[in-house]
């Protein structure tokens, strides 16, 4: 590898680019995950007591987990809604990049994408602020729903898991329209037409043709949107209420409020557990590589 | 055929429901601007104002927070740009056995929640003194935005012809002089929006950001701050005008590309 | 300036496979000279270890006497002309002439100058400032050219450079770079699988196959000389007929090939009788007769017959023997010969012996390249 790297780009160059990334990947990326994982392995010790004789491997912090039904039930209820998010934005998501991928004219995508792509580029926190003001209790929804006479009196949205919901949608919307597009655009669109030809009707051909052929796209969307919604801060935060707490917000609480960072380090293990555990699992039922996720 | 033109019909009822639920939060959020009410809301409007603009202005924790972001994400492009280039030279030029294994190692930021981002980092760098703050935020951001420049650089590099640069070395250029005069400037179309995109992403990151910013307090902490305690429409304020630069951003680009578009099929 | 380029014993391995056997050869300065060959038969391996894209495995390359085996490609007195030209797309017609004197340190004003000069040798001054994307097909080669002659190589190398051009471009662009070459006097090592290109425009061809050098000659000697099973038959199009040696005059060889009548050619290489050996008889050396004429010592029938224009070109099945290509001229098959050239009708065959070449070693399998261009090496 080296040889070639010298070969292309000549000593210098080469030694900056091993430099750049070594620095990267050792310092910014595998290091500070392993310290994570060793703390979460120790106790919480002041300063002076680290190297200590209490300084030991222990799993105390993995059993305070399990010993909190609390965090167990929110954990689990993470998992949970995390999933149902994914599914959420994979059926709405569905239409949308069919449609750009194989029934817009070029110009009429370009448009889309680019109205698309507006949202997005405003950021999250003002997102999700934008679904605060319509879910707020004298807010419009409420206004619009009793103008119409559908309910009485106005529901306080903001108080269980469906802001949570509709705002995760909401905000990780793009991370699956994009990779589904991008797969179902690089079907053929003959196969569609043969399969019509053939005397499929829309159900199958979508089921036989279009799905089998964007799986990798599947794969991809809803691996980042479940990572982005189960490690999400921001919008249950602010969409959710002190009885729909999400795991992140406890991981927080751990850190900035607990002031016990080893038990912190422990919880956000868990987490990124769960992140590995759901990509393994999503790659092996689609049968795709990390290749096709990075395109 | 008229199950066909059912489908085509349900398909455009469907995009505008879709494109609604995508605008009218914002639209919703921005005429809150407008309201004089306390409480950001359009229900009931109390009367048209521009009072929450000027309160913006005067708002000085709010510029503090958005000189913070700048720095930030000016020190995230001065490390993500160079490290996401490197990388993606590495992988277009190498192969060989291990290099599925760095693959997967460059693509693993993308796929950690940002939060685990943020406290490894914290946790980290507190063993080498130091602390959250701006220095740690840009670390932190760049962990990831890093992959981004790097799959952006990545797939245009795909597309370069190494014939270039054997032609160059062929005609006496030394590799450094084929890097800078060949290599870059085919690569700066690319290295420009992945400028553009790890500005942005620096711009609007939250979770990761949560954990390391220390009492250097961005923008989007400035904002989620206040959501929470003592929220007016001053904030809806700051979100109309970063609407209005997006969209002017996105308009830009859009220009630039369709023009490019005529004059490469003109 | 001294233009030489000496192989001595290369050699190209690439783990167990060996793109090039060991290898010499000596090419001289200011020569026109071509490695003609069929796709993976090792010509570019060749052509990139002198320009230093590789380091051979074994031997030494040496250019105007100078041992460049270690030299890298940037330091060598070559220029190369890529098969794609590889002009650099981003910059305007100048930059990419002057491209190799920048690189150099040579100020702006010779470097114009100079680039001036070769834009008028190609025969497009004036173009300077367009972008390279703006050119045709054809202004994209000269501007090549230009690119590589700039620096001034001793040996300008070039690899398949007409092979994106249409037919007519094509053989336009071959009087235009044999003059570029008479007037540089610079050497030009030639890389092609097309024989035409190698015989127009060459001095000396080296023909290639599987690695190795068949045969060095220049484009006439190869032609009517072949000296191996593989040129006879790559180079223009042959008749072969594998065979026993009955006689032996001089260098004139009498072959028993199983036919009506025994078949006389003559050999370079020394021969016994009762050797195997092979006999070649291209189509255009057949003369064709009347059924009756006792004169010709082959007899057959037509099978085939294809109008080409000045040629025609006919299939004969020899009398309990092979079918063979004959080409007649046009103009000799209705007036002189008053043979009735029609499928289905019987004629008979001659040649003269001192045109047909024998070979060593009987070869029995089809030819390796059947499909020839027959016309461009007529």
């Amino acid at each position: 590898m080296w040889q070639q790297l010298r070969r292309r780009f000549g000593g210098p160059l080469a030694v900056a680019i091993v430099s750049l990334m070594g620095i990267w990947l050792i310092a910014m990326v595998l290091l500070p995950q392993w310290q994570m994982i060793d703390y979460s392995f120790h106790p919480s010790l002041l300063p002076a007591e680290r190297g200590g004789v209490k300084d030991v491997w222990t799993l105390a912090n993995y059993a305070t987990f399990f010993d909190n039904d609390i965090h167990l039930a929110i954990f689990f209820k993470t998992i949970w809604s995390s999933v149902l998010v994914t599914a959420l934005t994979l059926l709405v998501s569905y239409p949308l990049a069919y449609y750009l991928a194989k029934v817009a004219t070029p110009g009429q995508a370009a448009l889309c994408l680019l109205l698309l792509i507006i949202p997005f580029w405003i950021n999250e926190i003002l997102r999700t602020f934008a679904w605060y003001i319509i879910f707020a209790f004298r807010g419009p929804l409420n206004e619009l729903l009793l103008a119409l006479g559908w309910i009485d009196r106005p529901i306080r949205f903001l108080n269980g898991d469906t802001g949570v919901l509709v705002g995760m949608v909401y905000a990780y919307i793009l991370f699956m329209v994009f990779p589904l597009y991008n797969a179902i655009e690089s079907l053929d669109t003959n196969q569609i037409r043969a399969a019509r030809d053939l005397g499929a009707g829309w159900g199958r051909t979508h089921r036989r043709i279009v799905i089998p052929h964007a799986k990798p796209g599947i794969a991809t969307g809803c691996i980042m949107t479940f990572m982005l919604a189960a490690g999400s801060y921001a919008v249950p935060a602010l969409l959710g209420s002190p009885g729909s707490r999400w795991f992140t917000q406890i991981i927080y609480n751990w850190f900035f409020e607990g002031g016990d960072w080893n038990q912190g380090a422990a919880y956000a293990f868990l987490l990124l557990v769960l992140c590995i555990a759901f990509v393994s699992i999503i790659m092996r039922v689609f049968k795709v590589g990390l290749g096709d996720i990075a395109k | 055929m008229s199950s066909s033109r059912f489908f085509s019909w349900a398909l455009k009822a469907y995009l505008l429901v879709f494109f609604v639920y995508l605008f009218l939060p914002l639209v919703i959020m921005a005429a809150a601007t407008f309201n004089e009410s306390r409480f950001p809301t359009i229900t009931p409007w109390t009367g048209t104002t521009l009072q929450w603009f000027s309160a913006l202005w005067a708002d000085g924790g709010m510029w503090n927070s958005l000189i913070n972001s700048l720095m930030v994400a000016v020190g995230v492009l001065c490390l993500a740009l160079p490290i996401g280039i490197a990388s993606a030279l590495f992988l277009t030029t190498v192969d060989g056995r291990g290099k599925s294994f760095i693959y997967a190692l460059i693509l693993s930021p993308l796929l950690t929640p940002g939060v685990i981002i943020g406290i490894s980092t914290l946790i980290f760098w507190r063993g080498w003194g130091l602390n959250g703050g701006i220095a740690l935020t840009v670390i932190a951001q760049s962990a990831f935005i890093a992959a981004y420049v790097m799959l952006m650089v990545t797939a245009r590099l795909q597309r370069f012809d190494r014939t270039l640069e054997q032609a160059a070395l062929d005609l006496g250029a030394s590799q450094w002089q084929v890097f800078q005069r060949v290599l870059l400037p085919y690569l700066k179309p690319a290295i420009l929006s992945a400028a553009v995109l790890a500005f942005l992403q620096s711009l609007e990151n939250y979770n990761t950001t949560l954990f390391v910013a220390g009492y250097d307090t961005t923008l989007t902490i400035y904002i989620a701050s206040k959501v929470r305690t003592g929220l007016t429409p001053a904030v809806n304020a700051l979100a109309l005008l970063m609407i209005l630069f997006t969209v002017g951003l996105a308009m830009i680009y859009e220009f630039k590309r369709r023009r490019e578009a005529a004059r490469r099929l003109g | 300036m001294d233009g030489r380029v000496s192989l001595s014993q290369v050699a190209m391995r690439f783990g167990d496979f060996t793109a090039i056997q060991p290898t010499s050869l000596e090419i001289e300065s200011g020569e026109f000279f071509s490695f003609l060959g069929p796709s993976g038969c090792g010509k570019t391996t060749l052509l990139n270890m002198i320009s230093g894209f590789l380091t051979p495995s074994e031997g030494s390359v040496a250019i105007g006497g100078t041992d460049m085996t270690r030299v890298p490609v940037n330091r060598r007195p070559t220029a190369m002309i890529f098969q794609n030209l590889a002009l650099f797309p981003l910059m305007s017609v100048y930059q990419n002439i002057e491209f190799g004197l920048e690189v150099r340190g040579i100020d702006r004003q010779k470097r114009r100058r100079r680039a001036d000069e070769l834009l008028e040798l190609v025969a497009l001054g004036g173009s300077g400032d367009k972008p390279v994307a703006e050119l045709s097909g054809g202004q994209k080669q000269r501007i090549a050219i230009a690119r590589a002659l700039a620096v001034e190589p001793r040996v300008l190398l070039l690899d398949e450079p007409l092979s994106a051009l249409d037919l007519k471009l094509r053989q336009h662009m071959r009087t235009e770079l044999k003059a570029i070459q008479r007037k540089t006097g610079i050497t030009f090592i030639y890389i092609t699988h097309d024989q035409g290109e190698a015989l127009t425009m060459s001095d000396r061809v080296a023909v290639m196959s599987e690695g190795r050098i068949q045969q060095v000659a220049d484009p006439m000697t190869l032609y009517r000389h072949p000296q191996t099973d593989f040129v006879a038959n790559f180079v223009g199009e042959n008749n072969r007929f594998p065979g026993r040696v009955m006689a032996i005059e001089g260098d004139e060889v009498t072959l028993d090939a199983g036919l009506s009548a025994p078949l006389r050619g003559h050999s370079m290489t020394p021969l016994e009788p009762g050797d195997s050996a092979t006999l070649y008889i291209r189509p255009e050396q057949w003369r064709l007769g009347a059924a009756d004429d006792r004169c010709l010592p082959l007899a057959g029938v037509i099978q085939t017959e294809h109008f080409e224009g000045a040629w025609l070109t006919l299939e004969v099945e020899l009398n309990q023997g092979p079918m063979i290509r004959a080409q007649v001229p046009q103009m000799a098959a209705g007036a002189d010969t008053q043979v009735p050239l029609r499928v289905g009708s019987a004629c008979r065959l001659g040649y003269s012996s001192r045109q047909a070449v024998v070979l060593a070693g009987a070869v029995h399998e089809p030819t390796s390249e059947e499909v020839v261009d027959v016309a461009a090496t007529a």
